[in-house]
């Protein structure tokens, strides 16, 4: 993907952009505020990574003026300001997603491809199927091989945000801010209970494995398992 | 308990008052009648001298029977200040008058005599002797003083009475206006110790004392108010500054843990546990940083009606598979429709430290209950477990930041989840309260409806 990153700190921006090449993305790199907004509006990006603090006009006014030029690529903001006014007003602003510094790599890169293939007509897909589990939206029924499975209502909503995600890498702080609106970290292990569950339903007597666990960063649900 | 009048200085000040109104009149009421009291008896004296000089004059006259006829003539009137005369010789025999009582001794002195309609009286007489032989007695009856002295004693007497009553009356509203001032005060002090360090003591326009005391205590509170939010803003300050180094830490950790490459196991899990030091580290202070801006009132403006009811099931259903996998159990009692009016995330993020707690301080196998209820006029989110409990003596201290109690010592956490639910709950106009369930212990948030559940449970 191609991708924008404002970010004022040299250290900073040589860490996140060498991750993001690393992961196979073309990277354009700027510092302050105008750049960022001649470079979203003069390129076709797949996202914009924006720092929210930086010199001349900072990440928020920046976001502000590209989205009043008509560009909604999707936009991450990696910022330190972590409270919950200033992630509100990320948000506001126009923001799609809202990463604290610092953060983990993995973390990171998991976020930006989610943002990436998000793809305009998400909201009318009605069914969403990988290998030969099945789920319809509407109806919010479940199927793996054609048998229906039963879900509690929290295991639905997980398997559904994979299912959306499907081939992606799903962190745990991602489905902590999307299915539990819980913008913090709760201690507990909370996901590993419902995933183990959601695993067992799933997989349980199958040969394919859908639901992985990748090492260091989180889930995926894909037909490669 | 400050309903009692005898403990209030206020009604104390005002009775005091009052008493030495009282005190004064009772006074005043004495000095009086006895003024009185010797201003009538000298009148008297004056009379009854008069009339015997007049009568000595008689005697002296050249007519020898003048003075019978003058005494005669004077007992015959029907005058209401009539006096009484007497004429006794040596032995005390009386030769002429009508007053009927023993021979006195000569000058002014009190008497009594034999009344013919009211029997034994008492009067005022002066004695002269006319002669060796005649000594004369002029008398009046004691009754007019006697009358003026009890005049004067009801006038007073009620007087005195009123001045009680009006005291009386005056104290009680003495009172009632210095506690209503003096309670003014207090009440803004609790609304302050109640955690609303924005409150103020109310000032009237008159400017007087209480206003002067009010102005006064508020110019303490906005310097304590300063201290606090410079406090404050030192704490998150450091927290947030110390983000800035922390994260270059890290991503260096991170950068350095990717160039090891997965062949040199033993130099990635040294980088691996310095990158979850560090992250613990950022964690401690992402919950100061919370905890700072929640004291901070500012999220207050966001807030809006929370289904308190949903969002408890939310925690209960979250927190399910993971309590069970702990080895512990879990089950929930949830009424439904109970609204409130607050920030949504942050009574999550009580509501799930408080499981966290449950689950951190009690041995596997323990039950832990969630429950919610409309109480009064407040939202009760309860967690309570049957697990090991916290001895009354440390359960006020639970709520202190850092505070860990020595046998949590070996537990993880900074002692900050209940200090962060304490915040939401008074940011809220609510409070955590901590009962004991014997066994176990019950955390309760209580936070102020928007309004009455419907009581019906139709939606089940």
């Amino acid at each position: 993907m191609k991708l924008l990153l404002l970010e004022d700190d040299k250290e900073m921006r040589d860490h996140v952009a060498r991750l993001l090449r690393a992961a196979g993305h073309v990277v354009d790199d700027c510092v302050t505020g105008r750049d960022a907004i001649f470079l979203a509006t003069s390129n076709d990006y797949s996202v914009l990574i924006l720092d929210r603090l930086v010199p001349d006009l900072d990440g928020l006014g920046a976001l502000k003026a590209i989205r009043a030029a008509g560009v909604q690529t999707p936009a991450l903001f990696l910022t330190a300001l972590q409270s919950i006014g200033d992630r509100v007003e990320g948000l506001d602003a126009g923001a799609d997603d809202y990463l604290v510094k610092p953060f983990a790599g993995a973390e990171m890169l998991a976020r930006v491809a989610a943002l990436g293939r998000r793809s305009p007509t998400a909201d009318t897909i009605t069914r969403l199927a990988v290998a030969d589990l099945e789920i319809d939206i509407l109806k919010r029924t479940v199927s793996r091989a054609g048998q229906p499975v039963h879900l509690q209502q929290q295991e639905y909503k997980l398997l559904e945000y994979l299912m959306r995600h499907a081939g992606e890498i799903v962190t745990r702080t991602m489905l902590l801010e999307n299915i539990w609106s819980f913008h913090f970290d709760p201690g507990t292990n909370l996901i590993e209970s419902h995933v183990s569950r959601l695993r067992a339903k799933i997989d349980r007597g199958h040969d394919q494995e859908l639901i992985q666990t990748v090492r260091g960063a989180g889930y995926r649900i894909s037909n490669a398992g | 308990m400050p309903g009692d009048w005898r403990s209030s200085a206020a009604y104390r000040i005002a009775g005091v008052n009052a008493l030495a109104f009282a005190i004064g009149t009772a006074l005043l009421g004495v000095i009086v009648y006895g003024a009185m009291h010797v201003a009538f008896t000298r009148q008297l004296d004056s009379m009854i001298e008069d009339e015997a000089r007049a009568l000595v004059g008689e005697y002296h006259s050249d007519e020898p029977d003048d003075l019978a006829r003058a005494i005669a003539q004077r007992e015959a009137s029907r005058e209401r200040e009539r006096l009484l005369y007497a004429v006794f010789t040596p032995d005390g025999r009386r030769v002429l008058g009508s007053l009927q009582a023993k021979r006195p001794p000569l000058g002014f002195h009190d008497l009594t005599f034999v009344d013919r309609s009211e029997g034994r009286d008492r009067g005022r007489g002066l004695a002269i002797d006319l002669s060796p032989h005649q000594r004369l007695l002029v008398a009046a009856d004691r009754e007019r003083i006697e009358r003026i002295d009890r005049t004067i004693l009801t006038v007073f007497g009620f007087g005195f009475l009123g001045v009680c009553a009006l005291g009386l009356i005056g104290a009680i509203i003495l009172g009632a206006y210095l506690r209503a001032r003096l309670r003014a005060l207090s009440d803004g002090a609790m609304a302050i110790v109640a955690g609303d360090i924005r409150a103020r003591m109310p000032v009237g326009a008159r400017r007087d004392e209480f206003d002067q005391l009010a102005i006064a205590l508020n110019s303490m509170l906005k310097r304590i108010e300063g201290l606090v939010d410079n406090l404050r803003d030192v704490t998150a300050g450091v927290a947030h500054e110390l983000r800035t180094p922390l994260s270059r830490l890290r991503n260096r950790l991170e950068s350095g843990g990717d160039e090891i490459g997965p062949e040199n196991a033993s130099a990635l899990r040294v980088i691996n546990d310095a990158i979850q030091g560090v992250d613990e580290v950022l964690s401690l202070f992402a919950a100061i940083l919370r905890i700072a801006e929640i004291e901070s009132g500012e999220t207050s403006r966001r807030f809006g009606p929370i289904d308190m009811s949903q969002l408890a099931i939310d925690l209960a259903e979250s927190y399910a598979p993971a309590v069970r996998d702990g080895g512990r159990n879990i089950i929930w009692s949830i009424d439904p429709n109970i609204t409130v009016n607050g920030d949504r995330e942050l009574v999550a993020q009580a509501g799930a430290n408080l499981l966290e707690n449950a689950q951190i301080h009690t041995p596997p196998a323990t039950l832990i209950r969630l429950t919610l209820v409309a109480a009064g006029s407040f939202a009760c989110l309860g967690v309570s477990d049957n697990g090991p409990g916290v001895a009354k003596a440390d359960r006020a201290r639970i709520f202190e930041r850092f505070r860990r109690l020595d046998i949590s010592r070996d537990k993880p956490g900074y002692g900050l989840g209940l200090n962060l639910v304490n915040a939401v709950a008074r940011l809220h106009g609510g409070q955590l309260v901590f009962d004991d369930c014997a066994p176990g212990l019950s955390a309760t948030l209580e936070l102020p409806l928007i309004s009455s559940p419907k009581g019906v449970d139709d939606d089940r």
